[in-house]
């Protein structure tokens, strides 16, 4: 199908991205790689009046690393931070995950910020951005606000976002050395949206889990932290056993509805199966 | 390893230099450059106008205003169209069948009153581009008035039922029943009966290219109609029936076609509609539609329901065979094979490669508020096998047997070919033991056995191999469509070879390609038949406008009506060249031999023509004289109807793992023996069975067409109707046996659908087989992860 | 007023300049206005694949693109594989390996092998097959593609090329 009429404006700055933003509030779209937000256009269930690119705001194309942070600008694509040194040092955990986004003509132009902002319940960079306790910085005409993931993602779809704002960045912490990290999906077929998944951070002091941070996506609208199972973890040994009651705890502790891809009893069993199997990999290597 | 029986003289090549290489292709060099003409590709003149069709959103529901003034009034949409408008330019488009107990309907091109689906056309907007079209068709305002629907097969006969179409009661498009003397006997006897129920869910074609025609008003009343057919001939015949004009001014032209697998190879209302706007309009009008359309309205497939009984003695023979078939043909019968080839061919080829000579069943297609279903690769077959070989697996579970024997005991022999079964079908020569037994051992299947009686749990994984081994129909000709209601349906086809001036050869076959490489294929058969050079020979096809008349692409038949054909007429040209030849030479005709381009005294090479030197004599371009009574030119058509079908065979096995705890399987084996009979390109042939492996693989694990309670498709992108990848699919281990048919005219047999029919049986008794020691019933497709994950805990396992 | 714009885009070496409105798709922009029509529309989703190009020296859905929004790029199409006279080595091993029925998919295994090849010289069957995630083929089944790609790498290294 072909897209609706609309307006497009390119601007050269993020502050000219703001503003045309501001101008058109909730009729206009920001166009970042486009791989989430055109194919909607294509079946005309995405129609904004004014569509504002990004892809010429050079000053969104960055990569920092800060002391606690790694900083990735709006205009990052996900291949490019995929294959970036510093990111595959300091966020491992995300490169994995960055590896089954998509498909490589995809991956080759989605940015990361646009997953953030599109969120898709089986996305997979939502479930990282909990675990990594990204923080998304959101910048409008008012100036720039800081959101945590764990209030930004809101319901399918649907974001805490405000018209007028966009994402200029997202900020993952940097994961320790020491600490173990895994991130595991099921897919129905090799092109298919994932069923769902788990990202996995945890940290080992002398034989005692010390730290644990785990998220699961496909099993409700939107991309959740397992605390439960993480509580069960924490001072844990990470033994056969405590792995499986942190398993059992995550099935208790989401509340999935089937589709026809996966109904409600396989979503909550792969929770559990994938905890094991990202924990005991993670653990025997 | 090929059949005893001596291959009759007359089914013989006069040369094989050719068939039976593995020529590469001549198509690749333009399609490899991005220079195939596929429709879209297509040069349109200028004023051509777009259209696109505004879709019902109903199952079921009456129209009860629509509203064009909108759409009317946006810049660029030129004119808007109700069913009231077409039904005064296309009559209601009929299948024509004629089997007892069946019941016709027929179809408004574009919806008048009432529609029938999700998907049915209650619009057509036309437009200065494809945009501008689809901005019109959102503008359509369009009032319904919803009605109660019926969409599972399961509940099309109910008593409450909503009535589909007014000329099909019950919802009973059709109910076929047979049944052989001592069925009921056999049964009471029999030591055990094993019985099943297979669920077979809905899938389509999907050819990476969309449908799509262009319909072009040429000079006095000529149309040119492009379609991305498979039958171009059939659609030019049902044009003129159904726009009623005549049919000498239609020519229909095929362009490049990026898949059709039978989906291509039914006629559809946009088809009939294109034509008639044009012709209205008097100016070009394209349609092409987009994916979300294609899953909506291409003919689905495989909605079929198998209750399957067999009466088994204690070595596992079956003595008797029961089937309770139901097939859902959806709102209307198709074009131009109604809707009842499912039915019709899995009740006729469920008996397979398998000695039973008693048989009976009740086949029943029923009509419900869904998308048409007609003929995707493997037509009913995919189905039937996966029942049948599901039965067979059964009783070598039950009577702790090996699969492989079992169906070893129940295979006709090859030394009692030629042999008809027991509803009529005629197998002439074939492998069934042959190929299972090669099958076997290619896939080290007695090995496997022997390790996994150790235990079929391994590491996480359940592993499992399967069989299936099946007949397949191919080549039908017009006694074969006869024998399953289709009488409006030619079955020959047509040859026309020429030899130039200049001494090249044209060839005419009334085939249209879809990928299979027809272009290289059939060239080779008329040069070994004629006697010319390889590249001497072009083959021309898909073009109502030059080359004979014939039944065209589909249901596997290419090679043996298209190759058959091609051999008489080469065979009638080459004769002719003989002839003048043996009067140029002063010789006897019987001395004259044709090789490579020329022809020449036997025993004397020194007293030889070339193709161009007698050429000339016939079209009168030099000084000698035709021999008396001899026509000018050299030029022969000839025509082949096979009788009734012809059946090839092959044997798939799979090897899988099911994972115990996600339930992915993964393919970690593919075997396929085949017997396609003489084999004309092998490379292609193998390539035909890979593509048809890999969509029976996608059938069997994660394609699947699912409807709503309301009749909405869910599955209308391919985020959601899921097809293999490179990543899902395993290498294949393939081998040919030639078996060459002693009814055909070159002895070909058609190989076109036997991948697909293969892989669906043979993956999901794989699958059954890795968990079968958990109990896990495993009788339908596809076969998800969740499915299997759920089976397996609700196993223990 | 339809809003219309005007572009410039270097494809296959050659400057070409378009005016066009702001939801023309890439796909339609080489196609039809520009006859390039080796890239086909399978989907419109980004899933199948037939319309890969190299956008700026990497594999991208033209489907998925505006004309407007690649305003200045450098995009190659399939038409810039081979010449004249000879087919590029990778359409070579194509041909003979049989990798191709219909065709229809064919430019986009084509792009996309082109990307891969030149990151991984040397790859084995696993990586291959995951490289060719990037597109749909219905009628190969994809065996004879991947020993196409496999052999275009040796071919690719044998004649010393990227």
């Amino acid at each position: 199908m072909k897209p609706p009429p609309f307006s497009f404006v390119a601007p050269t700055s993020l502050a000219g991205v703001v503003e045309a933003m501001a101008a058109h509030g909730d009729d206009a779209r920001i166009l970042a790689g486009g791989q989430s937000l055109v194919p909607l256009m294509n079946m005309r269930l995405a129609r904004p009046d004014v569509v504002v690119s990004i892809n010429r705001c050079d000053e969104l194309d960055f990569v920092e690393v800060t002391d606690t942070h790694v900083a990735i600008g709006a205009l990052v694509r996900q291949i490019d931070a995929e294959r970036h040194a510093s990111i595959g040092t300091e966020c491992p955990l995300l490169v994995d995950a960055l590896k089954h986004v998509g498909l490589p003509a995809t991956r080759n132009r989605g940015t990361v910020c646009g997953i953030l902002a599109h969120c898709d319940p089986l996305a997979e960079l939502p479930a990282v951005a909990l675990v990594l306790e990204a923080e998304l910085v959101l910048t409008s005409a008012g100036g720039e606000r800081r959101v945590a993931a764990e209030d930004f993602f809101v319901t399918e779809m649907t974001t805490s976002i405000e018209p007028g704002e966009i994402i200029s960045s997202v900020e993952f912490i940097r994961q320790d050395p020491s600490e173990h990290s895994a991130f595991l999906e099921i897919t129905n077929g090799g092109h298919a949206w994932p069923v769902g998944g788990v990202a996995l951070r945890w940290a080992v002091t002398d034989g005692v889990c010390t730290m644990a941070h785990l998220a699961a996506f496909g099993v409700g609208s939107v991309a959740q932290r397992l605390t439960g199972a993480e509580n069960e973890l924490v001072g844990s040994d990470l033994g056969p056993e405590a792995i499986a009651t942190a398993a059992i705890a995550a099935r208790s502790e989401v509340d999935p509805t089937g589709d026809i891809h996966a109904d409600a009893d396989y979503r909550r069993h792969f929770v559990g199966l994938l905890l094991e199997r990202g924990l005991t990999q993670g653990v025997s290597s | 390893m090929s059949n005893d029986q001596p291959t009759p003289d007359r089914f013989n090549l006069a040369s094989q230099n050719h068939v039976g290489q593995s020529v590469p292709r001549r198509e690749d060099d333009q399609l490899l450059r991005g220079q195939g003409r596929y429709l879209d590709d297509v040069p349109i003149p200028p004023q051509t106008a777009h259209m696109a069709l505004v879709l019902s959103p109903h199952a079921h529901a009456r129209i009860t205003s629509i509203d064009v003034s909108e759409a009317l009034a946006l810049e660029g949409v030129l004119e808007v169209f109700t069913g009231e408008d077409l039904a005064g330019m296309v009559k209601p488009i009929t299948a024509q069948i004629e089997l007892p107990d069946y019941s016709s309907n027929s179809r408004d091109v574009v919806a008048v009153d009432e529609v029938r689906f999700v998907g049915e056309a209650v619009a057509v907007v036309v437009a200065e581009s494809q945009y501008l079209a689809e901005d019109g068709a959102e503008l359509v305002d369009v009032d319904y008035e919803v009605l109660a629907a019926v969409i599972s097969l399961d509940d099309a006969t109910d008593v409450d039922a909503p009535q589909v179409n007014p000329t099909v009661p019950g919802n009973v498009y059709y109910d076929g029943r047979f049944a052989t003397d001592a069925v009921a006997e056999a049964f009471a006897a029999a030591a055990h009966i094993v019985s099943e129920e297979f669920r077979s869910n809905r899938v389509t074609a999907v050819p990476i290219e969309p449908r799509g025609c262009l319909a072009v008003p040429e000079h006095g009343d000529t149309l040119v109609f492009h379609s991305s057919t498979q039958i171009h001939h059939v659609l030019r015949t049902a044009l003129a029936e159904f726009l009623d004009v005549a049919e000498s001014n239609l020519r229909v032209v095929v362009p490049d076609v990026g898949g059709g697998f039978g989906i291509k190879a039914a006629l559809y209302p946009e088809e009939f509609v294109c034509a008639a706007l044009a012709l209205r309009l008097r100016r070009p009008v394209k349609w092409v539609q987009d994916r979300y359309e294609a899953l909506l309205t291409d003919v689905h497939a495989r909605d079929n329901l198998y209750r399957v009984e067999a009466a088994v003695d204690d070595d596992g023979i079956v003595l008797a065979l029961r089937a309770e078939i139901r097939t859902n043909g959806g709102a209307y019968a198709a074009l131009p094979f109604g809707c009842t080839l499912e039915t019709t061919g899995g009740a006729r080829m469920i008996v397979g490669p398998y000695r039973i000579s008693q048989y009976e069943y009740t086949a029943t297609a029923v009509a419900t508020h869904t998308t048409p279903t007609c003929a995707y690769r493997g037509v009913a077959q995919p189905v039937c096998f996966m029942a049948i070989e599901g039965i067979m697996d059964r009783i070598a579970r039950r009577l702790d047997l090996d699969p492989a024997d079992v169906r070893l005991r129940n295979m006709v022999p090859t030394a009692e070919l030629p042999w008809t079964n027991v509803v009529g079908v005629r197998y002439d020569t074939g492998s069934f033991v042959e190929s299972l037994e090669q099958a076997m051992e290619m896939a080290d299947y007695r090995e496997f056995r022997a390790e996994q009686a150790k235990g079929r749990l391994v590491d996480g994984k359940y592993r499992g191999i399967g069989i299936c081994s099946f007949t397949e129909v191919s080549g039908t000709g017009a006694p074969g469509w006869r024998a399953r209601g289709l009488t409006r349906l030619p079955g020959f086809d047509s040859g026309l070879v020429k030899v130039e001036p200049t001494g090249k050869v044209t060839a005419f076959v009334s085939h249209a390609h879809s990928g299979q490489g027809h272009f290289t294929t059939f060239a080779q058969v008329v040069a070994d038949e004629l006697g010319a050079p390889l590249e001497d020979v072009t083959i021309v096809e898909g073009d109502t406008g030059s080359g004979p008349y014939g039944t065209n692409t589909f249901a596997s038949r290419s090679a043996v009506t298209g190759g058959g054909a091609l051999i008489r007429a080469s065979a009638k040209a080459r004769e002719k060249l003989a002839r003048i030849a043996a009067a140029m030479l002063e010789a006897n005709v019987e001395d004259i031999e044709v090789e490579n381009g020329r022809l020449h005294v036997a025993g004397v090479p020194s007293r030889s023509l070339s193709f161009a030197d007698v050429a000339e004599t016939a079209y009168a371009m030099n000084t000698t004289d035709l021999p008396e009574g001899e026509t000018f030119g050299i030029e022969a058509t000839d025509f082949y109807d096979p009788p009734l079908v012809t059946m090839a065979n092959a044997t798939h096995i799979a090897q899988v793992a099911v994972d115990a705890g996600d339930g992915r399987v993964e393919i970690e084996g593919y075997t396929v023996v085949h017997d396609c009979g003489r084999v004309i390109n092998p490379m292609i042939v193998d390539g035909q069975v890979m593509g048809g492996v890999a969509q029976g693989i996608g059938e069997a694990l994660m394609e699947e067409l699912v409807y709503d309670d309301d009749g909405q498709l869910k599955t209308s992108t391919l985020a959601d109707y899921l097809l293999p990848a490179s990543v899902d699919l395993p290498n294949f281990n393939i081998a040919h046996i030639e078996s060459p048919s002693i009814d055909t005219v070159g002895g070909f047999k058609g190989v076109g659908e036997g991948g697909v029919i293969g892989a669906v049986p043979a993956v999901v008794n794989a699958i059954g087989d890795a968990l079968a020691d958990l109990g896990v019933n495993v009788n339908t497709k596809p076969l998800r992860p969740a499915l299997l994950s759920g089976l397996i805990r609700e196993a223990g396992g | 007023m339809t809003e219309m714009h005007d572009i410039e885009v270097t494809v296959n070496g050659r400057r070409r300049q378009g005016r066009v409105e702001s939801r023309r798709l890439l796909i339609d922009f080489l196609r039809h206005d520009l006859g390039l029509t080796g890239a086909h529309i399978g989907c419109e989703q980004g899933v199948c694949g037939a319309c890969t190009v190299l956008l700026d020296g990497r594999t991208a859905r033209s489907c998925l693109h505006f004309a407007v929004a690649v305003d200045g790029a450098e995009i190659r199409t399939v038409e810039d594989l081979a010449t004249p006279d000879q087919l590029h080595p990778i359409q070579e091993m194509f041909h003979q390996k049989h990798a191709l029925q219909c065709g229809f998919c064919t430019p986009g295994f084509l792009l996309t092998t082109v990307e891969f090849l030149e990151r991984e010289p040397d790859p084995d069957e696993e990586d291959i097959r995951e490289a060719l995630m990037n597109n749909v083929c219905r009628c190969t089944g994809y065996a004879n593609i991947v020993e196409a790609v496999a052999a275009s790498a040796v071919e690719l290294r044998r004649r010393g090329e990227a």
